[in-house]
């Protein structure tokens, strides 16, 4: 009993230690799906305004070049951190798809993955997002 | 007993009745209101999307339902880990991306062809509760307004101007092209572009009350020179009315106070609450939509048999 009593703060100092690193990882496997929905308001915003305010006294085109500017930088910024993801995941090197154990390598594993896969997500989405002003180009 | 192998197996009688009986089905896809049955190039479009749309829905059940053959009946060892992670990123990720960006892009490149602008005439349609208020814009500005029955020149592009009373409606003809929602206090502009001469049956698309069902309309697409003429007979006062049993019902027809809600152009009903008639009120007895009409009445609290009593006996 006293023994655990005194393993206690060892341990809790050690999942700190732990859940310290992996809470950066947290926040990471958001930025993905946060630029894609930043991508989906500004581009919908722009294009509405633009359309209801704007179509009879000036072109599109400036309109679609930026935001076709934005969505590369905005698809590189998801390939950046979709790589880092998969660098955390590390299959290659474990050749583990899964990482059903509790520990903190597992845990670190496992938010590379879902890291990785909702970059996928996010990439694919900001892509369709885009495809109507590069097919289309026009309010109607 | 014994059968020979070599023999064709023969079906159920009735299965085989059924099988022969099956292409009496398809005669359902032919019709005044059918999308299959394009009167112009909006719904051509619409047609071959669905198309489109049906055959790569088939590939696809065959494809799984193969898969899951191939699956459970041919392979059913358990498959190696390699495979499956390649079964699941080929099937999973990279063919469902690449199918549904192709249906994107394809969705898109169509979109613009069905909402071109339009250069025929201008028609504002309002959904009232449960008739249509057809109006015509005139190269003079004047109005031409009917109701229940929308007439498009062929060849051209006519632009539709939708609004509504009290609740959603939705202005559908299927032959003609897609539908689009009528709201109150907003107007909807769409374009539909009609080649085919003949008439085609519009449908409320949006449940809108009791009386939605009957809330239906005739579209008769006509020859330009066709059309133009018409228009300027619409736009001229009411015809008198030839003999007795028509002269009966417009007295009746005025002196039971019709004219409140109704109107007839050159007589003094003039009320803008329900269908109006620019020429007579003929078409109401003769249309064959015209049970919205005591739906209508239902819905108002009125007495359909007596109009319908009135009806057999004056002819309005």
């Amino acid at each position: 009993m006293s023994s655990n009593h005194h393993d206690r703060p060892s341990h809790s100092r050690q999942d700190e230690h732990e859940f310290g690193e992996e809470r950066e990882s947290l926040w990471r496997i958001a930025f993905a799906p946060t630029i894609w929905a930043f991508h989906f308001a500004i581009s919908y915003a722009a294009v509405s305004v633009y359309c209801f305010k704007f179509e009879p006294v000036a072109s599109m085109g400036v309109l679609r070049a930026g935001l076709i500017a934005m969505t590369l930088a905005m698809l590189a910024a998801i390939a950046w951190i979709g790589w880092r993801a998969y660098l955390r995941w590390d299959v290659r090197g474990t050749g583990e798809f899964s990482n059903p154990e509790g520990s903190a390598e597992d845990r670190h594993q496992f938010l590379g993955h879902a890291g990785f896969l909702l970059a996928v997500v996010s990439f694919i989405g900001v892509v369709y997002d885009t495809l109507p002003l590069i097919v289309l180009g026009t309010c109607r | 007993m014994t059968r020979d192998p070599r023999a064709p197996r023969s079906l159920p009688p009735g299965l085989s009745r059924l099988l022969l009986a099956s292409p009496l089905l398809l005669a359902a896809c032919e019709g005044r209101q059918s999308v299959l049955v394009d009167g112009g190039a909006d719904a051509r479009i619409l047609n071959d999307l669905f198309v489109v749309m049906l055959i790569g829905a088939v590939v696809l059940w065959f494809g799984m339902n193969g898969l899951f053959y191939w699956a459970t009946r041919r392979s059913p060892a358990p498959h190696s880990q390699k495979l499956a992670n390649w079964l699941v990123i080929l099937g999973g990720i990279a063919f469902p991306t690449v199918t549904l960006g192709a249906l994107l892009v394809y969705g898109l490149t169509i979109m613009p062809d069905l909402r071109a602008t339009g250069d025929g005439p201008v028609i504002r349609v309002t959904g009232e509760q449960w008739w249509w208020r057809v109006e015509y814009e005139r190269d003079d500005g004047s109005t031409v307004t009917t109701a229940n029955e929308i007439r498009l020149p062929a060849g051209v592009r006519s632009t539709f101007l939708l609004d509504s009373k009290k609740v959603i409606h939705s202005f559908w003809v299927p032959s003609l092209g897609g539908k689009m929602d009528m709201f109150p206090g907003r107007v909807n502009e769409m374009t539909l572009g009609p080649e085919r001469p003949g008439i085609y049956r519009g449908q409320c698309a949006e449940f809108c009350g009791e009386s939605h069902a009957w809330m239906a309309f005739e579209a008769e697409v006509m020859e330009p020179d066709a059309f133009a003429a018409w228009l300027d007979a619409e736009a001229a006062d009411a015809a008198a009315p030839q003999g007795e049993a028509a002269r009966r019902g417009a007295a009746l027809f005025l002196a039971q106070g019709c004219g409140a809600c109704h109107a007839v152009r050159g007589t003094p009903a003039v009320g803008r609450v329900g269908p109006i008639s620019p020429m007579s009120l003929a078409p109401f007895a003769r249309r064959r939509a015209a049970g919205h009409l005591y739906g209508g009445f239902r819905q108002v609290g009125r007495q359909p048999r007596r109009v319908e009593a009135r009806r057999r006996d004056a002819r309005l």
